[in-house]
């Protein structure tokens, strides 16, 4: 049976959504299919499912939802029994242990629910780090949910109350969060400013994994604003701090060599920006497995090759990505691997290419993940309705994703649409869909 | 819609080395471990006797950069516990690197399924620890043995091969299909075309477009198997605006979109049975509805509708409705698989080499023995797409203008003559054979189970426990 006649049948519960993913990571390509006229379109949708083999692996999910049920059950009531005991500093951690439980499974709005929580408490003391602790997580956890205003909120909030206690990794911390969420809404100074502060404050504490990853996000911001030459000095200074951890932050490094990547791509050197993001992958591999991560510089990797006009490995290291993803669950990742597809498939005028940003429209809705992600499917679709026919449709989608840029008040983004919506009023797309 | 065109030509990739000749060191990077320690320490010591030039890499990101940055021709890893996800790692991060390095991997106590499971990818060995001298020296004369390949001048495809509908192949099976196709061209009957995937099904129904009636009208292709079951019926019939949510604007069908022309309806056979009784109703009444829309439209097309799928089993299964077979079946051409053209095989890649030399801006004339060996022994699941897949990303990575056996995917070369059984005897132990029978159906069923062990013959749960026994 085929995942999107299975998925029909499936009532859209969240006690489901763990069978939803186990529906979607256990299904397979049929190898025959693979090579029909059907299968450079295959989505996940038209993998095969086989009931019998759900049944089999139903074990293992339910025995790893029990455990994380047992987590959350365990931490909340150790944070009663730590009321009880007077001790609500320990009831907050307990609290915000459970959000970084539902965090690491992907589950953010619960998570977030959790730490409100914890926020309700913490305020009330006297102590003011279980606050800041718990201010971090919210911020961190709001900007991955593209809530980006409310996350600079709390990170605010976190800064005072550190410099009030003279707390400078929380400073620091809520710094870089401050940094983020600027560089989120495309307010470049705003984000300067934030990372440099944060700099400021670590380079007097010689924390050089905290160091590296400040260094780290203003070589990004350097790219993002053009300064290619300040990009890479940040980025080698990353390097620098990274490795002087003797391999301990190899994820970092990974990072590192990721953001390399799409700088040398910037600077138009495709070989040595393949060869980064290469390294960065043997960096992931090396270390706890990321997938998530994997996934990205797998992307990264595939945007470079179809810049450069290599479709066939392109396409290829998209399929790579798309396997990954399907089978550690990485459903963002999955939306972002269908709509760069749909754009190899405009570059190609291959009009049967909408079919992976009807996937990835889907995806996003059964995700009910963060709005910006359904916004950069129908940008990337208003696009692809420009090149492959369907003007009325192209303007839709352009205007859906404009509407979306603009509630997170990502203006740069809302600019981007709206000259492409002004290009699809000057030029008439050739043919109708 | 379109068949998928052609390609831009590609940014040129950096000029890789001259191959390597038989006479040279063998250059192999071995990773993971200490240099001098650890389960490869033997390794410096036989390195000269064997000719082989050792480079150490300790970890993963620095054997990317040695791999990145030279040519090797094999590449010795120990694999950790998740053996499977490093093999799939590596056999992907050595995919395109310079000089085509051929993988072996270590393990300690290497199982079947992890070596059938190799074979599948094209490592050239799986190797139990601790590392033997002359299992090292074997994999080595292999390695060197590459070397030997002797150039082969490509055919050149002249217009009288291709046929008269611009097809690749002069093989009697071929023929057949170019008089009947000859025969049906000039009429406006309906033709329903068989074969399997990627025996060239859109192009046969495309050239009978151009030599028909309505060539002057247009093609439109609609592959069934790729859209959406949702979309199906809108994508072929269009929509009103406002029909159902997404329908942003009125949308004009492929019937429409077809009119006075064609309308190729490909895998046509995975369409469900109520969308099957609206392509009937177009068929004979020669009118559509649009999704939301109650005006019947008259359309005009020529209908060709292809299928891989066996069309009279899945009727008897009742999943697709006899009378819209009859319908489609007014004429039937059957294509035959790539491994039942013979010759066409040496044509058609004559043809992609100079398809595709031209496209990445390179000179393609030869194909060495060895290559053609692979080409010939190897099953083609995909046929002539499969093929011109292999083509294509052989001209990616080619050097000199001869396609050799380093530039054929892995797959390919996992069925090198002289791979050597893992018994001593050289022939299979009975485990062995059946495990690789075993997996051999589990793959044709892409891993289902419940198909596997019906095609087998056993219960289930007898595969179940002989799939732990054998590590699959």
């Amino acid at each position: 049976m085929r995942v999107e006649q299975a998925l029909r049948l499936l009532p859209n519960l969240e006690a489901l959504l763990p069978l939803r993913g186990l529906l979607l990571s256990s299904a397979r390509p049929d190898e025959r299919v693979q090579w029909g006229s059907g299968g450079p379109y295959l989505t996940v949708g038209k993998r095969d499912v086989e009931p019998g083999e759900l049944a089999r692996s139903m074990g293992p999910v339910l025995s790893a939802l029990a455990q994380h049920i047992a987590a959350l059950y365990g931490a909340y009531v150790e944070a009663l029994e730590r009321q009880e005991r007077n001790d609500a500093s320990g009831a907050v951690g307990a609290l915000v242990g459970a959000g970084r439980l539902e965090e690491k499974v992907g589950r953010l709005s619960q998570a977030q629910a959790w730490y409100e929580v914890a926020l309700a408490l913490a305020e009330t003391l006297q102590d003011r780090r279980p606050e800041v602790e718990t201010l971090l997580a919210i911020g961190h956890v709001c900007l991955a949910l593209g809530q980006y205003a409310e996350g600079a909120r709390h990170y605010q909030r976190a800064l005072v109350l550190s410099e009030a206690e003279f707390n400078q990794a929380g400073a620091v911390d809520a710094s870089v969060g401050l940094g983020n969420a600027a560089f989120e809404r495309a307010e470049w100074p705003g984000a300067r400013a934030w990372y440099s502060r944060a700099l400021r404050l670590t380079e007097a504490g010689k924390d050089r994994r905290r160091l590296g990853l400040i260094e780290h996000r203003l070589g990004v911001l350097d790219r993002r604003q053009g300064d290619l030459a300040a990009a890479g000095d940040h980025l080698r200074r990353a390097r620098e701090c990274f490795e002087a951890l003797n391999g301990e932050a190899a994820l970092d490094m990974a990072r590192v060599l990721d953001s390399q990547g799409q700088l040398d791509a910037a600077l138009g050197r495709p070989g040595p920006a393949a060869g980064a993001f290469r390294e960065a992958l043997a960096w992931v591999r090396r270390d706890q497995h990321d997938p998530g991560l994997d996934v990205t510089i797998r992307l990264h990797l595939a945007e470079l090759l179809l810049e450069s006009g290599r479709w066939l490995e392109a396409e290829e290291e998209m399929r790579r990505a798309e396997q990954l993803a399907i089978t550690s669950n990485q459903t963002r990742g999955l939306v972002r691997i269908y709509t760069l597809l749909g754009t190899l498939r405009g570059r190609q005028s291959d009009e049967t290419g909408f079919v992976f940003f009807e996937q990835a429209i889907a995806l996003c809705r059964a995700l009910e993940g963060p709005p910006i992600d359904e916004a950069r499917v129908y940008q990337a679709y208003g696009l692809f309705r420009q090149i492959c026919g369907g003007p009325d449709e192209a303007r839709a989608y352009l205007e859906r994703a404009a509407e979306i840029f603009r509630s997170l008040g990502v203006d740069e983004e809302v600019e981007r649409v709206e000259a492409a919506l002004r290009n699809s009023r000057d030029v008439p797309a050739a043919g109708a869909g | 819609m379109t068949t998928r065109p052609a390609q831009q030509p590609a940014t040129s990739p950096p000029a890789p080395p001259s191959p390597r000749s038989v006479t040279d060191a063998v250059r192999v990077l071995a990773v993971g471990g200490e240099s001098g320690s650890g389960p490869l320490q033997s390794l410096r010591q036989w390195a000269a006797d064997l000719g082989v030039e050792l480079e150490w890499a300790a970890d993963l990101p620095r054997a990317t950069r040695l791999l990145a940055g030279g040519r090797w021709d094999l590449v010795l890893t120990v694999l950790g516990e998740r053996s499977d996800e490093d093999l799939t790692w590596w056999v992907d991060a050595l995919r395109g690197a310079p000089g085509g390095p051929r993988l072996i991997a270590l393990a300690d106590r290497p199982s079947m399924g992890l070596a059938l499971r190799a074979e599948k990818l094209g490592v050239l060995d799986v190797l139990a620890l601790p590392l033997k001298r002359e299992a090292l020296a074997n994999a080595v004369s292999r390695v060197r043995s590459a070397a030997t390949e002797v150039a082969l001048p490509l055919p050149s495809v002249d217009p009288e091969a291709q046929g008269h509908y611009a097809l690749v192949g002069q093989s009697p099976a071929m023929l057949d299909v170019y008089k009947l196709m000859a025969r049906v061209a000039g009429s406006t009957a309906t033709v329903l075309i068989l074969g399997e995937s990627g025996t060239g099904k859109e192009v046969v129904a495309r050239t009978i477009h151009q030599h028909g009636p309505g060539s002057s009208g247009p093609f439109v292709a609609v592959n069934c198997a790729a859209i959406p079951e949702n979309l199906l019926e809108s994508e072929l019939f269009g929509h009103e605006k406002g029909a159902f949510t997404g329908a942003v604007a009125r949308k004009i069908g492929r019937f429409e979109q077809a009119g006075g022309g064609t309308l190729f309806l490909d895998e046509i056979a995975d369409m469900s049975l109520s969308l099957q009784a609206k392509i009937l109703r177009a068929v004979q009444e020669r009118e559509i509805e649009r999704v939301g829309g109650g005006e019947s439209i008259p359309v005009t097309v020529r209908l060709i509708a292809a299928t891989n799928r066996d069309l009279q089993n899945a009727i008897a299964q009742g999943r697709f409705r006899e009378d819209l077979y009859y319908r489609l079946a007014v004429v039937t051409i059957q294509l035959p698989r790539l491994v039942d053209r013979g010759d066409d095989l040496v044509l058609l890649v004559g043809h992609f080499a100079r398809q595709f030399g031209e496209r990445y801006r390179k000179k393609i004339e030869a194909l060495s023995d060895r290559a053609l060996e692979l080409l010939r022994n190897h099953q083609w699941v995909g046929n002539v797409r499969e093929l011109r897949n292999v083509i294509e990303r052989a001209a990616i990575v080619v050097s000199d203008g001869t396609l050799r056996s380093e530039h054929l995917p892995d797959e390919l070369r996992a069925h090198e003559p002289g791979v050597p059984e893992r018994s001593t005897s050289g022939l299979p132990t009975l485990a062995e054979a059946e495990a690789r029978h075993i997996a051999r159906v589990l793959s044709h069923t892409g891993g289902q189970i419940g198909a596997a062990a019906d095609i087998l013959g056993i219960h289930r749960n007898t595969l179940t426990r002989k799939m732990k026994e054998y590590g699959l």
